[in-house]
């Protein structure tokens, strides 16, 4: 068998064993997010928009994701609206930034790989970078508006009868505890999936301005920073999300 | 709303922005810190324009493009030059240059020149700066100690490097391991402070890290790694299989240590209201925090893991290969990293909230 099935099992397991449905449902959501993440890059293969497919496939990632993670309805439907608003929130930054950095397709260092391969494949390269980093931040971003939207269910139910401004300032006050540990998750991504393109920036001795203007480099440490920037956007607009529904179901009590 | 508006920062939010207009304006003129000549091109001619197939039958389009421009940098300052760019319609090793745009440029003399890459530092600058003000709006102190965090690492991480380098990649699995656990006491000391909680915070970190290493080790060991392909890694200098090894701890370790300082701050947070709060209900409560994140951060690995294999499984797709030995060649590495780093985060929920049961519990004055 190989290596990945057996692995796969492994996790299933205990991911089984700690956490039993929702463990299950979780492991559910990662195949079923692999599934379409596959399935979108063959539909680009088949010369669909890139950044279109990604789009309609983001929403479905996040849906997957947040639904079959969460254990309240209520909290993740609320998640889910923020989450998507975050997304569009970000794609109004990386279309435009892409466009500028130019950081499409393959660099330098990649010249081993492509040998043999055909590069004019009539997709635009610079669609793909643009898929590529809106797909990168669907993960950050669900993770942290979960957890903000279930900090602030714990608030709610604790205190009913909170005023909704102070619910706002509670979700910005959550979110300022997950930041730290989430920009370490990012960032130690980074370091980790860039390893060996590090140990080739120092092989050869590229200056700081070297690899500031590096193709590869910047491609992967632009995504980390759009991730990071989703993940503090995440903050005031979950907030915001949860803040007017409960303003809402106040008056419809009342 | 009126209220929130209020308590907006307009402010600081104006401080930041001049910041911002002053270091954007200086580093897209910061080309005399450059060696390397940097051309600004002042006219665009397009000169001529093909239809390409390729043998997949991929049909692309390749233009000529004249550029002429000044040096803008170097003993050539001043200099006015004048060469041929060619692009294509998907771009994947070129681009196409407009007016205004730097870039960098080799000079072989007699007038001869080539470009070689754009001047691409004022974006991700402008991202970066843009990343730090936002956690300063809304974060305030929390924002300074997690960049803080993040610059000592960095200066941790070319320490490493430079040992790594020294003697030829032999021991970097034991270089990058060390580095995993003073990444994680640096970062922990400074997120959480020295006290119990952090050293049982890091205690689960390092332990949950090495030990899905190690079970991936078995499994790898029964399978014989079939399905693993080392030689589809890319940039490659140093032996394969232990760099791997290495990106994975580093890869998983912030995730890790995320799960556990969720899980453990919370527990020590439920101890400090409830002292009477027996092991075994700590340790369920445990159990309840960390089995509703873990599926959202497996998620962030494995997005970030796999997100990056796009273009070349796009690639590899247009090229006629099949749909299995695309994600082979591509995407079973990153696979295999999502996969260890999930099994280290779910290892993370009972190894936490095991620990904090068990050492949360002397907790008088």
């Amino acid at each position: 068998m190989s290596a990945i099935i057996v692995l796969g099992l492994v996790l299933l397991v205990l991911m089984v064993l700690v956490g039993g449905k929702q463990g299950f449902q979780s492991f559910l959501s990662l195949v079923l997010n692999f599934g379409f993440l596959f399935f979108a890059i063959v539909l680009m293969a088949f010369h669909f928009p890139p950044i279109v497919v990604t789009l309609i496939a983001g929403v479905i990632l996040l849906a997957l994701t947040i639904f079959l993670s969460g254990t309240n309805d209520e909290t993740s439907r609320l998640a889910f609206i923020a989450s998507v608003l975050v997304l569009l929130a970000l794609v109004l930054l990386i279309v435009p930034v892409e466009h500028w950095a130019q950081v499409q397709g393959f660099g330098l260092e990649d010249s081993d790989d492509l040998e043999g391969l055909s590069l004019p494949i009539g997709i635009s390269f610079i669609d793909i970078a643009i898929s590529t980093a809106i797909l990168s931040t669907l993960g950050a971003i669900a993770e942290a508006t979960m957890a903000i939207a279930s900090g602030l269910d714990e608030i709610k139910e604790q205190h009913p009868d909170i005023k909704p401004n102070r619910l706002f300032f509670d979700g910005v006050y959550v979110g300022k505890q997950i930041i730290g540990t989430t920009l370490n998750t990012l960032f130690f991504g980074l370091f980790g999936g860039s390893l060996s393109l590090f140990v080739w920036f120092h092989g050869l001795s590229y200056s700081l301005g070297d690899i500031l203007n590096d193709k590869v480099f910047d491609a992967e440490f632009i995504i980390i920073l759009f991730s990071l920037i989703g993940v503090i956007i995440t903050i005031p607009i979950t907030s915001f999300v949860i803040t007017e529904q409960f303003k809402n179901q106040k008056q419809t009590k009342s | 709303m009126g209220n929130l508006l209020k308590k907006f920062p307009i402010k600081m939010v104006g401080i930041f922005a001049l910041i911002g207009v002053a270091l954007m304006f200086f580093v897209s003129h910061d080309d005399f810190l450059y060696t390397q000549p940097i051309m600004q091109i002042q006219k665009v001619e397009e000169l001529s324009k093909n239809k390409e197939i390729d043998t997949f039958q991929n049909v692309d389009h390749s233009y000529v493009q004249k550029l002429s421009g000044v040096i803008t940098n170097g003993k050539h300052k001043g200099e006015h030059i004048t060469l041929n760019n060619t692009y294509t319609d998907s771009k994947a090793m070129d681009k196409k240059y407009k007016v205004g745009q730097k870039a960098f440029v080799v000079l072989h003399g007699q007038g001869e020149s080539t470009i070689r890459d754009a001047k691409r530092d004022t974006p991700v600058v402008f991202l970066i700066y843009l990343a730090i003000a936002l956690m300063f709006i809304f974060l305030k102190m929390a924002g300074i100690t997690a960049i803080g965090s993040i610059i000592i690492n960095t200066i941790l991480f070319m320490v490493a490097l430079y040992f790594d380098g020294f003697n030829n990649g032999s021991n970097v699995l034991w270089i990058f391991s060390i580095l995993a656990v003073l990444f994680s006491a640096i970062t922990l000391w400074l997120v959480i402070g020295w006290n119990r909680q952090m050293f049982v915070t890091l205690a689960s970190t390092v332990a949950c890290t090495f030990l899905s290493i190690i079970i991936s080790l078995i499994v790898f060991k029964f399978t014989h790694e079939k399905g693993i392909f080392y030689e589809s890694m890319q940039y490659v200098t140093q032996p394969p299989r232990p760099l791997f090894l290495a990106e994975t701890i580093i890869g998983s370790l912030g995730a890790v240590m995320d799960e556990s300082t969720d899980i453990i701050s919370s527990l020590f947070a439920l101890k400090m209201e409830r002292p009477e709060v027996s092991r075994k209900q700590l340790f369920l409560s445990g159990r309840n925090i960390g089995k509703s994140i873990m599926g959202p951060l497996i998620n962030v690995l494995f997005f970030i893991f796999m997100g990056e294999t796009l273009s070349m499984t796009l690639l590899f797709l247009k090229n006629g290969n099949s749909w299995g030995y695309s994600f082979s060649m591509n995407m079973s590495l990153g696979m295999v990293q999502s996969l260890i780093s999930g099994i280290g985060i779910v290892l993370a929920v009972p190894v936490a909230s095991g620990l904090t049961s068990f050492f949360a519990e002397k907790r008088r004055k």
